[in-house]
């Protein structure tokens, strides 16, 4: 329990300095990107919370397989673990996405392609979560959502193709030709990157300790309830 | 034919079983008591193999039912608390469905002697839902040992019978033990099942706190509640509960050697004697098939066809999916007209959009209908009971559900056609539409058999649904009307492309997970 505990003291200090140092770069570090000004600086948040919310969504496909492979509950805990924790990135990715699209574009919202996708993974993950809350036995809910977990995550590169084929307005950061950014601006990003994976790990470690202290508590009441019976 | 050992089963922290041990002989009738909750139902379900131990290990007549579950499957007949009948089918219906995912050979003269044997055969043609609930429970116990199962688990089998009624079902299950079979019974009844001067098993808490070979009638209820108290009241002091419930055993069998002296005869008491002859003469052996069975494995295909000719005939009884998708298609398509203002050109442009949503919607509505259909009186257990590949059901389902939207698009296309003025009777449009409907019919069979299970039924599947469905419906509509403006289905590229990857993967991923979806 000691050892558990440093862990999750060093994650946290970890997160908070890793953040404190991004947010440093960001506004410190990184030059004023010449087109959109300040505006732009969004963008080390937009696409660090991209990355990290597609990534946690990863991470609720590898558990939803664990689990139903194992049928053991800590691939379950996982996975709706990474789920929520990566739904509120996603949610993140939309709201500075759109604070960017405003005085870039001109418009909050458009029916962008990465704007489309990431509209179309929230709902899916938003889904998943009205999934968890509505089946009425824990081990089927667990396997519902395991397999929900995959479908969901299978369709997403289709949902890419799909709307990127269909039309695209967006930057392009990264092609084939490599990063179209500074070097300094290149940095940024990956301390961004970095920081915010840090935060995701620690919010995962504790949804999941939560998790683990609910069933803790589901067993004491039961033997409660079987002596007082 | 039955052997336990240290069976649990938990559902998240609750322990509904908690370490059974036991073990019945073929040909044995066993009864098995207990208050509500004490797992009774938990233990047929996890022998009628519905459900997976938390531990321990269970053989059916030697065999794992984890690792030969369609073979176990096969020689297993269960009765549980729903009917596993549908209700928009015939009785007659109903059994030769069953009769085929057993495949039955002689299964006319089998339904015939069974619906003679349970006082059905004048109402054979009459839909289930017509029946009265002690109808229904007979014709239950007829679908239950219609492929002469060796073993038959019956859960609580004279619910909403009437005395002839129970009687009927007495010689019933008196003739299978004639042949052979083993019978585990659950019941409350205490005084109706000691009189048949069964062997009793009572199970308290998940635990079996006795076990005799035949319990008296007339000391057996004060006997049962004494231990079910003791139990409630000593639940931390196992090992000695175990010892009193072993004495009792002992007790009861003195006692019971001494009431059957005094016996007398009943109808009833023909199960007792015949399951004790039957223990006797095959204690050692461990037939796992019944002499008069004529079974065979079914075929795959067959099963398929099967289960979409189910749901044909169930929804041709009552027409109320089709109805109900076609005249929602046909409001959404007005909707869309005069919300969009869908005139001229802007109505061409606008039809491959419209068309598409009107479809997926009507398509969710059938869906969502067509698994509360298979749901409603446990014909998804029916199914699973059977020794029916999971993907077979899954094939199943989806083209059934596939048969009935495109049922819907026969007469939803024209209609666009003329709303829209737009030439949809293209080869490369009507492919188009089968695929998207296909892939809708799959992800939708999938999904529904989940929302089905779920609190908020009726508008959880377009919430799971719809996002799934974005990259198919964005496709569809693109290919739909890349076609429209002179295109060949060549030219369409990507969007043709993803419509097959879309079918594929998502096939896959459903035969791959359909099973735990459907499984308890």
């Amino acid at each position: 329990m000691g050892q558990k505990r440093l862990v999750d003291r060093a994650l946290v200090g970890a997160s908070g300095v890793a953040f404190l140092v991004a947010l440093g770069m960001v506004f410190f570090y990184a030059p004023r990107e010449a087109t959109m000004g300040e505006v732009q600086r969004i963008f080390y948040f937009h696409v660090a919370s991209a990355w990290v919310g597609f990534f946690g969504f990863f991470v609720t496909f590898v558990g939803g397989i664990g689990y139903l492979a194992t049928n053991h509950r800590r691939w379950d805990i996982l996975a709706f673990s990474s789920a929520e924790v990566g739904l509120v990135y996603i949610s993140m990715t939309l709201v500075t996405g759109m604070l960017w699209a405003k005085p870039v574009w001109g418009t909050y919202w458009t029916w962008e392609p990465r704007l489309t996708i990431s509209a179309v993974q929230w709902l899916l993950y938003v889904a998943y979560v009205m999934l968890r809350g509505s089946v009425l036995s824990p081990e089927r809910e667990a396997r519902f959502a395991a397999v929900y977990g995959i479908a969901a995550f299978v369709t997403v590169p289709l949902s890419w193709f799909a709307i990127r084929w269909w039309r695209t307005i967006h930057p392009v950061i990264v092609s084939g030709e490599g990063m179209a950014l500074t070097p300094k601006m290149i940095h940024t990003l990956l301390v961004s990157v970095a920081a915010f994976t840090l935060v995701y790990a620690t919010l995962l470690r504790q949804r999941i300790a939560l998790e683990h202290a609910r069933d803790r508590l589901a067993a004491l009441r039961l033997q409660d309830e079987a002596a007082a019976s | 034919m039955i052997d336990v050992q240290g069976l649990t089963k938990s559902f998240g922290p609750r322990q509904a079983l908690a370490g059974v041990d036991l073990r019945v002989a073929p040909g044995e009738c066993v009864v098995l008591c207990g208050p509500n909750g004490a797992g009774k139902t938990t233990l047929l379900r996890i022998l009628a193999t519905l459900a997976r131990p938390t531990s321990g290990t269970v053989r059916i007549a030697g065999l794992d039912p984890a690792q030969a579950g369609a073979d176990v499957r096969q020689h297993i007949g269960f009765l549980s608390h729903r009917t596993l009948l549908y209700d928009d089918l015939t009785a007659e219906q109903n059994l030769a469905f069953y009769a085929r995912m057993y495949a039955i050979p002689d299964a006319p003269a089998r339904i015939d002697g069974l619906l003679e044997q349970v006082g059905l055969t004048a109402r054979r043609h009459d839909l289930v839902r017509t029946y009265s609930r002690g109808m229904q429970q007979r014709l239950a116990v007829a679908r239950a040992v219609l492929h002469r199962p060796p073993l038959v688990l019956l859960d609580e089998p004279y619910t909403g019978l009437d005395p002839l009624a129970a009687d009927a079902l007495t010689a019933l299950l008196t003739d299978l033990t004639g042949e052979g079979c083993t019978l585990l019974l659950t019941s409350h009844n205490l005084q109706t099942d000691v009189t048949l001067n069964r062997r009793v098993v009572v199970l308290n808490r998940g635990r079996i706190v006795y076990d005799a070979p035949h319990a008296d009638a007339a000391t057996f209820p004060a006997l049962y509640r004494e231990l079910v108290q003791e139990a409630g009241s000593k639940t931390q002091d196992a090992g000695r509960k175990t010892q009193e419930a072993g004495s009792k055993t002992q007790d009861a069998r003195r006692e019971t050697q001494e009431a059957r002296g005094k016996r007398q005869g009943s109808a009833n008491e023909r199960v007792g004697e015949s399951a004790d002859h039957q223990l006797r003469s095959t204690q050692h052996a461990a037939p796992l098939q019944n002499p008069k069975s004529k079974i065979q494995n079914p075929k795959f295909l067959r099963q398929v066809w099967a289960i979409v000719a189910k749901d044909i005939a169930a929804e041709l009884h009552t027409r109320e999916i089709f109805s109900a998708m076609f005249v929602f298609a046909v409001l959404a398509l007005l909707i869309f007209s005069f919300a969009l203002d869908l005139r001229g050109a802007l109505a061409q442009a606008a039809a491959p959009g419209v068309l598409w949503a009107t479809i997926a919607f009507a398509g969710t509505l059938g869906l969502s209908r067509s698994m509360v259909r298979e749901q409603q009186t446990g014909g998804i257990e029916g199914l699973l009971l059977a020794p029916v590949d999971r993907a077979a059901i899954f094939f199943g389902k989806a083209l059934g559900n596939l048969t009935l939207m495109l049922a819907v698009e026969v007469v939803l296309i024209p209609l666009a056609m003329v709303m829209f003025n737009v030439g949809l009777l293209r080869g490369g449009v009507l492919l188009t539409a089968l695929l998207g409907t296909l892939a809708y019919a799959a992800v939708g069979t999938l999904l529904a058999a989940i929302a089905v299970n779920t609190r908020a039924r009726e508008v959880l599947l377009p919430v799971l649904l719809l996002p799934l469905l974005t990259p198919l419906l964005i496709a569809a509509v693109k290919a739909t009307a890349a076609l429209l403006e002179g295109a060949t289905w060549a030219e369409i590229g990507g969007w043709g492309q993803i419509l097959v990857v879309y079918n594929l993967i998502i096939i896959a991923v459903a035969l791959l997970t359909f099973g735990y979806v459907i499984e308890e």
